[in-house]
Order: structure tokens, then sequence, then C-alpha cells
């Protein structure tokens, strides 16, 4: 037990360590993340015992092997269409909500900000599950869309869009949009009005003004927002589930396919290892790229004395 | 540089029913300091923001150099300013925040390095170039925004209280620095305080405000020695105050106990028999032991404290009544007076001034009051307090 330096701790203090008020986070972390985590882990190094009786997974034997088998074609396709979808759908997430949160933080008035935040986040209220169903009555062929579609004259068969990768593509892009558009508020609001007026008075126009201070200001807003984003998209299981059918199938899926189909926990762990680890790297990029912008703008500038 | 005029004819702003600026009509000379000089709410920042061109009038026209700039955006007008908080760049360092007007214009590269060194230097901040706003200090974060500023040769230069976050030393440096710069230059600067001091020390000519209209505008002996009214005379300086009722046939200023008090008449007079208020600075309040000659400008009191403030000693003494009186006199030039003697203040009819009775201004001092002395207001607002018998 240490003291501090300059304070005498009495009582009940004085022999707790000095980091105690952290401890519900600590455990939080610890029993949700790292357990559950250290688990998997383990559980990908193990293997599927021949008698089901012995449970999900034994360790008689550990090895790789999983690995093996996890990152085979099959895995690595569905890999490239997680990306690729979560990564799409992230993009469009951006280029729709920037606009919005941009608007909230700018042009509304104060006093509507809060409601109109809240009536973004009031979907979220219903279950994830019962509004991605909802979808499923919407983009049904036989559905109210496919009908307006068509009586406008922009189809001329029925929607058929159910049940495939652009099924899910909407889907992760309606789900996750509120996701994205907060961080960026929040950010953009937090911009003092001063920096626009100060750089409109040095002679930026609007554009200008909000390419050289408003966006550089909110990179790390938007940063937090669409990483946010394209992590939980790529994980995502429930939108593929519902609106893929059999060839929306993302990796999340696929790890589900293995621990409940397949009964085979110990490569579903492997995959959501690789996945883990896939992703990290990919985070890691592009957080670094976002934030290593500003070096080589300044870079390819040359200083400014 | 070249300086340019700048012309406001009739603007006002409303924000609802509130006249943040009320038909305001002024000019300021090329080359001219002027300051907008006024409490909190009294409409100079509303004034100087739509100068710059980031607030709308909802009527009149502002005219910069002759050429009308109303509908004109801020980066369209030839002005720059200087914020209260200075708004530096957060994402850049003090260099790149210097140059960032200059690459608006395009200016060539190798000029542009030129300029942004030569206005470092006059700020006396070169050295310090590659730092980021969040590791200078109040008054160098404010050099930098005044370099900012500058590095553009504006024709007019706009001021928005940006001494207010400085502590008092180096905020009368920066008065002095400013001003020398100012005269160097020739610019036009106009400057936004609430601090009459700093308005006295640095403005060619200073625009009071209150409640969103001009006061008076004039050069600071002429605000200091010859204020229009009671608001003006409060505003700038120290002031006594003495309310009382003007006799139409004398001109004098009377009090209920029969005391009087004569002086000039402020340019808008008090109408025979209405309510008005006298005043008289301080450095002009002489102390006696003996009853003066004359018989009005004097009455009978008591010190109650001696201040000393350096150069300068300061008498409160209370009359009969309980009003105040404060006196002020170079220390050295005579006997200091002592607390509880009894005296008689006294001064000259042609340093004294009689003024419209202003309620509000009254109000103002009764809050400020130094030792609290003055008799409890209650509901009396009406009534006069006059100084004491004789």
């Amino acid at each position: 037990m240490r003291l501090s330096a300059t304070v005498r701790r009495t009582g009940l203090r004085a022999i707790l360590p000095r980091w105690y008020q952290a401890l519900p986070a600590w455990c939080w972390w610890l029993f949700f993340f790292v357990t559950p985590i250290t688990w998997v882990a383990m559980a990908s190094l193990g293997m599927k015992p021949i008698d089901p009786s012995r449970g999900a997974v034994v360790f008689d034997q550990l090895s790789l092997a999983n690995y093996d088998a996890a990152t085979g074609n099959v895995f690595f396709a569905v890999f490239l269409i997680t990306i690729k979808t979560a990564g799409l759908g992230t993009l469009i997430c951006f280029l729709v909500g920037f606009p919005v949160a941009y608007a909230l933080a700018t042009k509304v008035p104060v006093r509507w900000r809060t409601p109109l935040v809240f009536l973004l986040l009031l979907p979220y209220w219903t279950s994830f599950l019962l509004r991605t169903f909802a979808w499923r009555i919407i983009l049904a062929p036989q559905g109210e869309l496919s009908d307006l579609l068509r009586s406008i004259g922009l189809m001329s068969t029925p929607l058929m869009i159910l049940d495939s990768n652009t099924a899910v593509q909407l889907g992760i892009v309606y789900n996750y949009l509120p996701i994205v558009i907060l961080p960026i508020y929040v950010a953009l609001d937090r911009i003092d009005p001063a920096f626009k007026q100060a750089s409109m008075d040095l002679g930026a126009g609007r554009l200008g003004t909000f390419l050289q201070v408003t966006l550089p200001l909110a990179v790390p807003g938007i940063v937090g927002g669409v990483l946010l984003t394209f992590i939980l998209a790529a994980g995502d299981y429930v939108v593929p589930a519902i609106l893929g059918g059999a060839k929306g199938l993302m990796v999340g899926n696929l790890v589900a396919l293995q621990v409940l189909a397949s009964q085979n926990l110990p490569i579903g762990a492997a995959m959501a290892m690789v996945l883990i680890g896939l992703l990290a790297v990919v985070v890691t990029v592009v957080g670094t790229a976002a934030f290593g912008l500003r070096s080589i703008v300044r870079l390819v500038r040359g200083p400014a004395l | 540089m070249k300086a340019s005029d700048v012309e406001l004819q009739g603007v006002s702003r409303l924000f609802g029913d509130f006249r943040a600026v009320d038909d305001v009509s002024f000019q300021v000379m090329a080359g001219e300091f002027l300051s907008l000089l006024g409490a909190s709410g009294a409409g100079k920042s509303t004034v100087l923001r739509m100068i710059g061109g980031f607030d709308h009038p909802d009527t009149g026209v502002i005219r910069i150099g002759g050429t009308d700039v109303t509908p004109l955006p801020p980066y369209r007008r030839d002005v720059n300013t200087v914020f209260q908080h200075y708004a530096l760049f957060p994402h850049m360092n003090v260099a790149e925040n210097v140059a960032y007007g200059l690459r608006q214009e395009r200016v060539p590269t190798t000029e542009r390095r030129t300029r942004v060194r030569d206005a470092l230097d006059m700020v006396r901040l070169l050295p310090l170039s590659q730092r980021r706003p969040d590791q200078l200090s109040g008054g160098q974060q404010q050099r930098v925004a005044l370099a900012r500023a500058l590095v553009k040769r504006p024709s007019v230069l706009l001021l928005d209280e940006p001494l207010g976050a400085l502590d008092r030393r180096l905020r009368q440096q920066m008065q002095v620095e400013l001003k020398l710069l100012q005269n160097e230059l020739g610019l036009t600067f106009v400057f936004v305080t609430h601090d009459q001091e700093e308005a006295l020390a640095m403005s060619d000519r200073i625009a009071v405000m209150r409640d969103g209209r001009i006061e008076q505008l004039g050069s600071p002996t002429e605000l200091y020695d010859r204020p229009i009214n009671a608001f003006a005379a409060n505003f700038i300086g120290l002031q006594n105050f003495f309310e009382g009722r003007v006799d139409g046939s004398t001109g004098r200023l009377e009090f209920d106990s029969g005391a009087a008090f004569t002086g000039e008449r402020a340019a808008q007079g008090v109408g025979a028999g209405e309510r008005g208020l006298g005043a008289v600075r301080p450095e002009n309040v002489q102390i006696s032991a003996t009853e003066p000659a004359a018989d009005t400008n004097k009455s009978k009191g008591r010190v109650a404290a001696v201040v000393m403030l350096g150069d300068v000693l300061e008498y409160i003494v209370v009359l009969a009544s309980g009003m105040e009186v404060v006196s002020r006199s170079p220390r050295g030039r005579d006997e200091p007076w002592e607390k509880g003697h009894e005296v008689w203040v006294h001064w000259m009819p042609q340093n004294a001034m009689i003024f419209p009775f202003d309620e509000t201004v009254m109000r103002e001092r009764e809050l400020s009051s130094r030792m609290g002395g003055k008799p409890e207001p209650g509901a009396d607002d009406d009534t006069d307090r006059p100084p004491p018998r004789e």
C-alpha cells in the first residue's frame, strides 16, 4: 500500500490501493472482454471431440490445425465479401450521414438539436432484429416498394433484391447510419464558430473554410464514427442472416454456421480470431492514415516559413 | 499600407424585440484609432461584427473607404479582425496560422514566406514559429492573432477586446505596443473594450455606447472634461454625484437642506424645477478644516477612510446625510487628513457640471458603492437624498 506523497489518506481509503476507483471498470473489462476472448483464443487451439459427451472442445492436443481449416478458400471469399459490404456500407453511411451531422451542428437552431438527436436514436428503442425483419416485408417481390417502383415505371419485373448481397448492403446502411452521424455531429458541434469566422475574415470562402478548417477539426469524430461503424458492420450477423439468404453470407454467419450447424466450436473460434486479427490490422492502417494525413499535406505543401 | 475610413449610417440590429444596435451612425477617419467603449450588452461587439461582416445590419449602410460593403461577406472586405479569444487554428502551428490569409490570396510562395517572417518579426515571435497555439501563453497567442491579421495589410483592423484575457501588467504593455504599432503603420484601428482606462490611453476618439446607442463620441479629453450627460460623466473616470432640483432663476441645483450646487450646465440642460445630478470629479474636490467662504459647492462631513493609491491619496468623506464624497490629491502636496477628522469638502463651479437626472446611473452606482454607507434605498427611488444641513 502506497500513500500519496502529499496527502495522508485516512480510514478505508488508507487500505485500498490508489487505483481502487477504477475497479468496477477493470472488473467489467476482465469479465466481459478479457475472459471471453481468452477462452475463444484457447478454444481455437483445441479440437472438437469425437465423443460428444466430452463437451464442445477438448484440449488433448493443442494445435493450429483449426487455423488451417479456418483460412481456407471459403473463409477468404466470405471475408472479402464482408470487407466489401462493410466497407461500402460504411462509405455510404458516411456520405449520407455527414451532411446530416453537419446540418444538425450548424444549420439547425439550438433548441431543435436535442429533440432531433433523440429522433435519430429512436429506432434503437426497437429490437434490431425486428427492424431488420421489417425490411423483408418492404423489399419483398410482392411488397409495397416493388409495386411502387413498377407503377412509376422504374422497373418492369418484381423487385428481386431480397436474399441477396444488395439487400444486406441496404440493411447495413439502414442500421448503422445513426452510429456514423452521432460522433461526427459531436465533433462538429464542438468546433468554435470563431474558427470559421476567422477563416472567412482571412479570405477563405465557404468551401475553403470547410476544407481547410472545419473538416480537419472534425477528423477525430469522423474517424471514430467510421471505424466504429465498420467494425460493427463487419461482425454483423443479424442483417446477413435475415436479409441475405444464401447469397448474402458474411463472416459473422460463417462463424455461427460452424458453431451452431456444424457443431465445430474450435474452428468457429479460429475463424473469429482471424477476423479479429484482420480487423485490427485494417483499423490500425486506416486510423494511422487518417491522422497521418495532416503530415502528408504538410510535406506536400512545404514549410510555411 | 493604405488606411481607409469606416462609415456607419443608421445601422440597427434587432434580435426579436431587443435592439442590440439602435440607429447608430458615425465615421472613423482613415488612420484613426477609435474605441467603442461600453458595458457588456451595450452593442459595441455587435457593431464591430457588422463592420467585419460576421453579422448583418437590419437597417442602415456600412461603408469602408467609400465602398458600400453592407451586402459583402467577410472574405470580400478589406478588413481583418483580431478576435476576443484569438481563434488561432489549433491544427496549425504559428507560422501556418499567419500564412493562412496569404494562402487564400494565392500569394506566391517566396513572397508569402517573406511576409510571414516579417509579420512574426514585428510581433517578436519569430523563434516560436513552429509552436502550436496550445503551447503559447495568452500574450503570445494574442500577438500571433495580431500578426495573422496584419500580414494581410488590411486598410482597417478590428480588435474585439483583445487584451481582456491578459493580466494587468501585460495588458498595459500591450496597450503601448498596439498604439505604437498603429502609429507606425498608419492603419485605421477600431477597438472594442469595456475598460475606460484602456480606451483613454489608446484612442484618438472614443464612442461611448449604452443600450445600442452612442451616448457620446469625442476625444479622450473631450469625454473627460465635457461629458454630455450623467452616463458619460460616470462611465469615464471617477465622479461624485449630488441629487437635487434645479432652480429656474439661479440655475443652481437646490437641495432640501437649503444647500446648493453651482456648476456648468450640460449641453442637454435640465429644465427648471426638474431633478438633476451635480457632478464633480474627486481630483477637483478639496478638503479644508474651516468652512469655505463661497455659499455653494460646499458640505461638512467626517473623514471615514484614507486610501493610499501610490502617487495619490484618496479620502472618503461621509456627510451627515450618509452620502460619501470622494476626494483625491497627490501625495506630499498637503498635510494628509486622518480618519475621523471633521472637515469641509468644497469645489469650484468651473469644475462642476449639472446633468438631467438619470435613474440607471444612480442605480448602478448604488450597486458598486465602495463602503455600502449609503442609506438603504428601499422603495425610495424617487426621493432626493440631499446633503446635510449646515
